[in-house]
């Protein structure tokens, strides 16, 4: 591997928050990720870059839990998971958002965030059943909260609407509310500003920098979008065929020979 | 030969026979299923409904009779000819078609792109108004189904079994419906000839095609809309063969639209787009269902029928939720 | 005119997540409840009490538990005839063993037993999904009529197979058995109902109804979001059998009085209680309500209009029924697949605008 991991060299050695090694993942006999080992870092923005079937999606997957690697370890938070289900992931701190909208959508705006609550909440049937009480009062606090990101998101004006009557651009941003809602320590967005138009996109940069910013959350990003991607992103991981083929900072990735020649192309 | 083997024996090839029944109304849903991705719950009301015109047809009854008689007070019931069972088989078939045909104007057509759920409820809506429809319209008393088909226990396997058992056992041949046979020959013609159509025709490539992809295939110039009459006519017919095979064995009653009912877990067995499936599904829930009524049943009471095959289905689903011959389901996010 | 929402301002989370935020709305649910409690039990007559109020209110119950498991889970059940069997005996069992238990222990055991036998039929809809788990269900419905059919001990070896409802009373006030008067009957259930209803509208507006409708929509999402597939699935199968049970519980005791189970709660039973569901609105408390009202009011009419008024045969009332009941199922699927209460929330908009409507 030619690119050194220059961020560590700058600022010592950061906290590691997610790290994957060795992680191989295969369908029947398909294999969909091959040998594959990078890091997280807490507070940094992570962009995985790769041709479309490059594994990238493969990859949060693995790292949300959904799918099961057949070989390498996943440690989080400096801790080794073993064969965790997807909710017991997100009750460790892990949320995400998906290629293709994922909102419930026979629900508003507003539920869906509360939704995104519901790690943060507790109380058992039977207060829920009586509601006056401790239900009422966990519902309130994590409304003020959810509210705080609907004012973050700028999204007031739709909260009781359903998502379902939503255009593109703004479910893509509810959907983001609703991982965000969870308080994440580890954000997966999965293509976050795929098929918007420049002004959307520019909003979601200004979201995903904000978020990163003021809340310190991490943040590991898929985007095809390559201006996007360097402009945000604090160090790169380029994945092709299910292998791994660069990892370092946005320029030196940009240099990198193997990566041009393999995604970037002659174009460029 | 021992008794108890040749009894046993008996008993499969009777849970076979009554499994061809359950296939023959399966057969119905899966070709609607494959064709518009609708999971018909009516096509047991459908088989009620052919099965009742055809003897309506067969015996010259007054369509509506009662409701006339009600709202004008007449006293009219039939119109006193018979209609040749041939001639009345091909009218009811006529009538399937134009049922098809309403149906598809004015259910599918508005329902397209909805949810399975809501189809799934939308059929069981049509079943409720198709029974109210036919009982209206031939009276709901239990009629005789009379197409010719020969019935009742064959003698020469009786005769030719006989000598199965072992010297000195109580044995007395093997009973076997001949109506039974013949289902079961009808239902081989109409696996085969489904086949070879859904295969080696123009309209079943194009069938198939829809069953793939809507869009796709509409794109290529396919009409959706003939396609489904097409197939809700086929399925109507089916349910034709369904009703006069059932109705012939116990009366056309209302009953007999119940067996929709147990032709579900035969599908969740054989899965739902599967031809064969529905076959052999059919046949392993009435083998099922006969030999644990004649092993268990005496000991927990009996009747077991009512819930074996259902049961039988959620125990096989829970380890293979795709059926028997579905793909295996890869959740993708 | 009086539909107006302007200036009705929200000053706290409380105020604005509450059940009728509207002033017009709460208002009449005021009156309506009035009505139902104060003025209704001294005009109805033992006639309507018996033939609509009480199997108004039963079947409210029920569709109000279907409701939680379709409307609000998207787990589809063709099992609650069976579940409402359970509801009956389970009550039946319980007033026979003990007598002194007054009628509203009694009722809500029998949810509880409900429920219990619930969560174990819907332990499959973790690995089976939309109508492989309906066909599933039928497994419940079909064995657990033939369960209580079969076994003697659940009809205390009685002759005929049936259950008949003992006398049982609360407060000194005689609730079931022969002697007990429709009204107090229709009273019984009112409160049950009400109090139902609000547990329902509770329960769905939380976090628990969150995870529901979560799963309903997007079990993927659902899941990655925190929410334990099997827990949620689980838990509203519980809560909607509680629903059921507690519903067959007030149908065999206080409106039939006397139940044979393959007769009272057959598969006929789950149809009607999806219609109510479909036709009055999933995913609506109000509209379950409506349903079973439309579901129990069209056939009495029905009979006094065709049967009373007309002389028709009663046979042909109850085809034409049956064709009414399927030509409206198949017509609210297309026309407005959210049911009447769907259709009440359009018109309410349209009257918050009125008579402006630009």
């Amino acid at each position: 591997m030619s690119i050194q991991n220059t961020t560590a060299d700058q600022q010592g050695q950061p906290e590691v928050l997610l790290d994957l090694k060795n992680i191989s993942l295969s369908f029947g006999g398909v294999k969909a990720i091959t040998d594959i080992s990078f890091d997280i870092y807490e507070g940094e923005v992570r962009a995985i870059i790769g041709p479309n079937g490059a594994g990238k999606s493969s990859m949060l997957n693995v790292i949300n839990g959904f799918y099961h690697p057949q070989e390498g370890e996943i440690w989080f938070d400096g801790k080794q998971r073993t064969g965790m289900k997807p909710y017991e992931i997100a009750y460790q701190g892990i949320a995400r958002t998906f290629q293709n909208i994922a909102l419930f959508k026979g629900m508003s705006v507003l539920d869906n965030l509360m939704t995104g609550r519901f790690t943060h909440m507790n109380k058992n049937l039977f207060w829920q059943a009586l509601w006056k009480g401790p239900a009422e009062q966990e519902e309130i606090i994590n409304r003020e909260f959810v509210e705080h990101i609907i004012d973050f998101l700028e999204i007031q004006a739709i909260r009781k609407t359903p998502v379902g009557r939503l255009p593109y651009g703004l479910q893509k941003r509810v959907e983001l509310g609703r991982a965000l809602a969870a308080q994440p320590k580890l954000l997966l967005l999965d293509e976050p500003m795929a098929g918007m138009n420049v002004e959307e996109k520019e909003d979601m940069c200004r979201f995903i920098l904000d978020v990163n910013d003021t809340f310190g959350t991490t943040i590991a990003l898929i985007e095809h979008d390559m201006g996007v991607v360097m402009d945000i992103s604090d160090r790169v991981v380029v994945l092709d065929y299910g292998r791994k083929i660069g990892d370092g900072d946005p320029t030196a990735v940009r240099n990198d020979q193997t990566v041009i020649d393999a995604y970037l192309g002659v174009s460029h | 030969m021992s008794a108890d083997f040749l009894y046993t024996l008996e008993v499969i090839l009777n849970g076979l026979m009554a499994g061809v029944m359950y296939s023959l109304v399966a057969l119905g849903f899966v070709l609607i299923f494959k064709a518009s991705g609708i999971f018909n719950y009516a096509q047991g009301v459908m088989a009620l409904f052919a099965a009742m015109t055809l003897v309506g047809i067969q015996t010259g009854q007054i369509p509506f009779a009662h409701l006339i008689n009600a709202i004008f007070g007449t006293e009219m019931h039939h119109f006193g000819w018979q209609v040749p069972a041939f001639l009345a088989i091909i009218l009811t078939v006529g009538v399937m078609v134009l049922f098809a045909m309403i149906v598809e104007k004015y259910i599918l057509h508005h329902l397209v792109n909805q949810e399975p759920i809501i189809l799934f409820m939308a059929t069981i809506g049509l079943a409720y108004f198709m029974e109210g429809f036919g009982d209206i319209m031939w009276g709901s008393e239990i009629k005789t189904m009379d197409v010719g088909i020969p019935s009742g226990g064959s003698l020469w396997l009786e005769e030719y079994t006989l000598g199965w058992a072992a010297e000195g056992e109580r044995y007395w041949g093997m009973y076997i419906d001949k109506l039974d046979m013949v289902a079961t020959l009808v239902a081989v013609i109409l696996v085969v000839s489904l086949t070879l159509f859904s295969q080696y025709t123009k309209t079943g490539r194009a069938l198939r095609a829809v069953a793939d992809d809507h869009q796709a295939a509409l794109s290529v110039g396919i009409s959706l809309r003939a396609i489904w009459v097409i197939v809700w006519s086929i399925a109507g017919f089916v349910a034709l063969v369904a009703g006069i095979m059932w109705g012939a064995k116990s009366g056309v009653q209302f009953s007999l639209s119940l067996i929709a009912l147990k032709a579900l877990p035969v599908l969740m067995l054989g899965g739902f787009t599967s031809i064969p499936g529905a076959i052999i599904g059919g046949l392993i829930i009435g083998v099922g269902e006969k030999l644990f009524e004649f092993a268990i049943g005496p000991m927990i009471g009996g009747a077991t029928e009512n819930w074996f095959a259902y049961v039988l289905a959620l125990m096989f689903l829970v380890f293979r939720p795709q059926g028997l011959f579905g793909e295996k389901i890869i959740e993708r996010v | 005119m009086f539909y107006r929402e302007s200036g009705d301002f929200k000053k706290t989370y409380r105020d604005d997540s509450q059940t009728f935020p509207i002033k017009f709305d709460r208002r009449r649910y005021y009156v309506v409840m009035a009505i139902a409690f104060l003025v209704l039990p001294w005009f109805i007559t033992d006639y309507i009490a018996n033939a609509v109020m009480i199997p108004f209110l039963v079947w409210a119950i029920a569709a109000l538990g279907l409701n939680i498991l379709v409307g609000y889970c998207g787990q589809l059940s063709l099992g609650t005839g069976g579940f409402m069997a359970v509801g009956a005996y389970a009550t039946y069992k319980l007033m026979t063993s003990f007598p002194g238990m007054d009628m509203f222990s009694v009722v809500l055991l029998s949810g509880f037993i409900t429920a219990f036998v619930g969560m174990i039929f819907g332990l499959p809809s973790l690995r089976i999904k939309g109508f492989y788990l309906a066909v599933a269900t039928l497994a419940a419905q079909f064995f657990l009529v033939w369960l209580l059919n079969k076994v003697p001990w659940f009809y205390n070896y009685s002759a005929s197979g049936q259950i008949t409802a003992p006398e049982r009373s609360m407060f000194g006030i005689i609730i079931t058995g022969p002697y007990a008067s429709p009204v107090t009957g229709y009273l019984f259930c009112l409160i049950l109902a009400i109090g139902l209803a609000w547990v329902a509208r509770n329960l769905t507006r939380g976090r628990l109804g969150r995870s529901w409708m979560a799963i309903r929509d997007m079990d993927i999402a659902a899941e990655i979001i925190g929410v334990n597939p099997l827990m949620a699935k689980l838990s509203a199968f519980a809560v909607s059998s509680f629903f059921v049970g507690v519903a067959g519980s007030l149908f065999f005791s206080v409106y039939l009085g006397a139940a044979e189970v393959t007769e009272a709660f057959s598969i006929n039973v789950s149809f009607a209680v999806l219609f109510m569901v479909i036709i009055g609105g999933l995913g609506s408390i109000f509209g379950s309500f409506v349903g079973a009202a439309f579901m129990v009011l069209m056939p009495v009419l029905l009979k006094n209009i065709l049967v009373g008024g007309l002389g028709w045969p009663t046979d042909l009332a109850a085809h034409l029924e049956f064709i009414i009941v399927g030509a409206l199922i198949v017509i609210f699927l297309i026309v407005e697949p959210h049911g009447l209460a769907q259709m009440a929330r359009v018109l309410k908009e349209k009257l918050r605008l009125w008579p402006f409507p630009h």
